[in-house]
């Protein structure tokens, strides 16, 4: 009896089924050919990332204690003294900007493209709905290193939350655990960080990719329509590419600029410029700009639109010629005033 | 690049370039656990002093703090330190070997490597052993078996070595790690300057400072070098930032006296003259100091600090001119006598004397109270100032001339009878409208001197003006002081005194004060025991 029989006989699946279906949803799934180009085939780039931050992360919660008395001695020792920590901590201290970064290509390249229209619309939403995880993921991981910024990044950052109408101050004090930032705030972010929103975020990614499959990858303008190549080997090369380029350039990243330790938290002493991580900046600087509530509105109404497009931009012309360039202008305004207020929060 | 092949390609080339960084990661880690763990490299004479130490099982210890030293990290074993030649004052062959050694290196052999520190150390009061001076023969007191352990265990700072060399540097710099930790720990200060007649690790620790540093310093890491302007790396200072270390402007020195202005120490307060040729006058000095000041504090804040504390210093001389004015007299009408054997003195009515009590009054209002008087107000320690200090002064004061009064004297008769609340006040003041630590809106309308004393201010002022035209102030405190006179109603909070919520708030404590008096009362002085005395004449 061959392996193969003896494996059967213990778990009775029908093989060749399988060897279908596997070949039906991944070795021969049909790619649209314009995404043979490199600039329109880079959506895996944030599932990749996710992946290593996840067994990076693994790594360093071996090591990291999440109380205010250890949270900075235990980066500190992964960082200094534990065999390859700097670089495990590299990986995923980079790993979390470069996630950010992909993420925001492809949501601009999914916006210009309008892949978003119906019947994708929900897959935008969804999309929508991960961006807001990836960034929470980056607020709490920052915030647990526990240091002077991201403990006033933390404090700053939380006191937001505020100014949700009516229930403001409950869940301010339910993400705290308390009235101020303490060691109940941090083993909450721990618990979110390393629990919770791996959890949603992997939900929504699985149904991110089963919707993305259900409709298929949307076809551009001005590419040839119909025409496919199968999954493997050519994307399935460009993924492996993509994630040894990845590496090489997080490794690279944590030789020349390796991520540093700050001085530990001191909730008594505020220091004079708390500013939050670079994707915040825009927010950030805008929240300074006016007053707070207008700012606290005005940005949620952006997020609002934001996330309905796909359902706003059909109510505004029915012209498909029409739509396209409002969609445009509106997504070019938003870029110019975000990577400005980005370069202003950098330069002040 | 669009085809597999080219695909394949792409991949080879990132997955070499990956192994390559990889490598470059790995080499990093291989170096980090070189750096945390440094390779101490023994050479062969050094080695054979720690085989034989270990091997006999002498001061294995000091070679275990040796092996955590920079020293060991940069290969400065035994010998380089201990080297002797045939007649140095310390060479000896050590036992069960034919190695000549040094048993005691002096600050000539640390200076082969650290030449700036000892020179800077051999400028510094520091190296001075003023203490065998004047009248220095306190043997008459404290005889010489107290004095080996006591005396010349602190001085052994400045100790002057057969070699010529001046100090010891592992007094602070502890054998054999000599680290800079150890050093800048303000304890080590203290293993010294501790006690009745020097507290300044007493007073440090009531500062502010001290008291921070108590609080959050344990984990702090005193290891570091300032030579390079660096920042204080230290949320508040130690002993060594002000009077050593460097920060972005001013130089690290191992020269105490570089930022030193008056000589607090000694029996009069003076504006030191000290190492004036390397170091400048006082007021070069004093700009030094508040050059360290500036890092964490306003020029507003340290100026006052300092103007205060030296007015308490000159204000100490007017004392101590009492002092010496009842000794002196009472020597010389023989009521009370200097020590002496074979036609020698062995006592001096300025300085000490030990059988007498206007001598010791004398002594002790310098040398200890005297001392905590003009070094609490120096190093913010308010209790050392007040209750340690000018209490216990004006009590030797009044203690003297109480026994002068006694013994005849009629003049400390007259002092002794009065009832004039000036008694006590038998000298010049100085003063300073208010204090650097904020507008006391109440605290200055206490009547003795304000209401019974018209010219009071006009004659504080002549008093702080001479000084200034003596050269004991700066131009700079002078017109801090100026500033202040001529707004003393502001500064001395006069002007808010009896304004509505100034006085609501303090009619408020008046009535709580007032409950508080009914009740003491109440419950303790009407109380009569029906128990009454057991000694029957009462």
């Amino acid at each position: 009896m061959n392996f193969k029989d003896w494996f059967k006989e213990r778990f009775p699946i029908d093989y060749d089924k399988f060897v279908e279906i596997n070949e039906r949803i991944f070795i021969k799934e049909p790619i649209p050919v314009h995404m043979k180009k490199w600039w329109y085939c880079m959506g895996a780039t944030p599932l990749i990332l996710f992946a290593l931050q996840g067994l990076t992360g693994i790594f360093l919660a071996f090591y990291f204690v999440p109380s205010p008395e250890m949270a900075f001695e235990s980066v500190r020792h992964i960082t200094q003294d534990v065999r390859f920590g700097f670089w495990i901590r590299g990986l995923h201290r980079w790993g979390a900007n470069l996630m950010i970064l992909s993420l925001l290509l492809h949501i601009t390249r999914v916006f210009f493209t309008r892949a978003y229209q119906r019947p994708r619309e929900f897959n935008w939403i969804i999309g929508v709905v991960l961006f807001g995880l990836s960034l929470t993921f980056s607020f709490t991981g920052y915030s647990l290193t526990y240091n002077q910024l991201s403990y006033w990044a933390a404090t700053v950052g939380t006191n937001l939350i505020k100014s949700v109408p009516l229930i403001g101050h409950e869940l301010l004090y339910l993400l705290r655990g308390g009235e101020e930032v303490t060691a109940n705030t941090l083993t909450r972010f721990y618990m979110l960080h390393v629990w919770f929103l791996p959890l949603f975020l992997v939900f929504f990614l699985i149904l991110h990719i089963i919707v993305l499959r259900l409709h298929g990858v949307s076809e551009p303008e001005g590419f040839p329509k119909g025409k496919y190549f199968p999954f493997y080997p050519h994307h399935f090369y460009k993924i492996i590419i993509a994630t040894l380029f990845l590496l090489a350039l997080m490794s690279s990243l944590t030789i020349i600029l390796p991520p540093g330790l700050g001085t530990p938290a001191d909730p008594t002493v505020t220091p004079f410029h708390i500013k939050p991580e670079w994707y915040f900046y825009p927010t950030y600087r805008f929240l300074q700009l006016v007053p707070l509530k207008v700012g606290i509105y005005v940005t949620g109404a952006f997020l609002i639109a934001f996330t309905f497009w796909p359902f706003i931009e059909p109510l505004l012309s029915k012209k498909n010629e029409v739509r396209r360039k409002i969609s445009w202008g509106v997504g070019a305004l938003t870029l110019i005033i975000t990577l400005g207020l980005t370069i202003w929060e950098s330069l002040v | 690049m669009d085809t597999v092949k080219g695909q394949q390609w792409l991949i080879g080339i990132f997955s070499t370039l990956l192994i390559v960084i990889l490598i470059i990661v790995a080499g990093m880690e291989m170096e980090k656990s070189h750096a945390t763990k440094p390779e101490i490299e023994i050479d062969k004479m050094t080695a054979r002093c720690i085989t034989c130490h270990e091997e006999k099982g002498i001061a294995v210890k000091q070679i275990d703090a040796w092996k955590e030293s920079k020293h060991a990290v940069m290969g400065i074993g035994c010998y380089e330190c201990h080297e002797a030649k045939k007649g140095d004052f310390d060479a000896f062959t050590c036992t069960g070997s034919d190695i000549l050694i040094g048993r005691h290196p002096t600050p000539k052999d640390c200076a082969k490597c650290h030449e700036q520190q000892v020179k800077e150390f051999a400028n510094s009061k520091h190296a001075h052993q003023f203490w065998l001076l004047k009248n220095g023969d306190r043997a008459v007191f404290e005889f010489p078996m107290a004095t080996r352990h006591g005396c010349e265990e602190c001085h052994q700072v400045g100790n002057i070595w057969p070699d010529g060399s001046v100090g010891e540097c592992d007094v602070c710099h502890a054998k054999h790690s000599f680290s800079k930790a150890v050093a800048r720990q303000p304890e080590t200060c203290g293993e010294c300057h501790v006690g009745p007649d020097h507290p300044q690790i007493e007073e440090y620790i009531e500062s502010k400072h001290g008291n921070i540093f108590k609080a959050k310093g344990k984990h702090w890491d005193l290891n570091y070098s300032t030579k390079d302007h660096q920042k204080i790396p230290l949320e508040v200072p130690v002993c060594t930032t002000c009077h050593m270390d460097g920060n972005e402007t001013q130089p690290m020195t191992h020269n105490v006296s570089a930022r030193l202005a008056t000589e607090s120490q000694a029996p009069w307060s003076f504006r030191t003259v000290w190492d004036e040729e390397h170091l400048g006058n006082w007021k070069k000095k004093r700009e030094r100091m508040e050059e360290i000041c500036a890092s964490c504090h306003a020029p507003d804040f340290y100026k006052m600090y300092f103007l205060t504390a030296d007015l308490v210093n000159l204000q100490y001389n007017e004392i101590r001119r009492q002092f010496v004015y009842w000794t002196k007299k009472l020597t010389k009408n023989g009521t009370i006598h200097r020590l002496q054997r074979d036609g020698k003195f062995f006592s001096s009515p300025v300085l000490n004397g030990w059988d007498e009590l206007p001598e010791h009054n004398m002594y002790y209002g310098w040398h200890h109270e005297g001392r905590r008087f003009r070094m609490g107000a120096e190093m913010m320690a308010a209790d050392y100032t007040q209750w340690h200090g000018i209490w216990e002064v004006q009590e030797d004061l009044t203690e003297l001339i109480k026994w002068a009064a006694e013994h005849g004297d009629a003049e400390a008769k007259k002092i002794a009878k009065s009832n004039d609340p000036t008694k006590f006040i038998t000298f010049a003041l100085y003063d300073v409208p208010g204090t650097a630590w904020g507008i006391a809106a109440k605290t200055n309308t206490t009547p003795f001197v304000y209401n019974n004393l018209p010219d009071y201010w006009d004659r504080v002022y002549k008093n702080v003006e001479a000084a200034f035209q003596h050269g004991l102030l700066s131009e700079d405190q002078w017109q801090l002081w100026l500033k202040r006179y001529k707004n003393k109603d502001y500064y001395l909070g006069l002007k808010f005194a009896n304004t509505p919520q100034v006085d609501s708030t303090w009619n408020f404590y008046k009535k709580r004060n007032d409950i508080d008096l009914q009740k003491m009362k109440e419950q303790v002085i009407d109380l009569v025991l029906p128990g009454k005395s057991f000694f029957e004449g009462r």
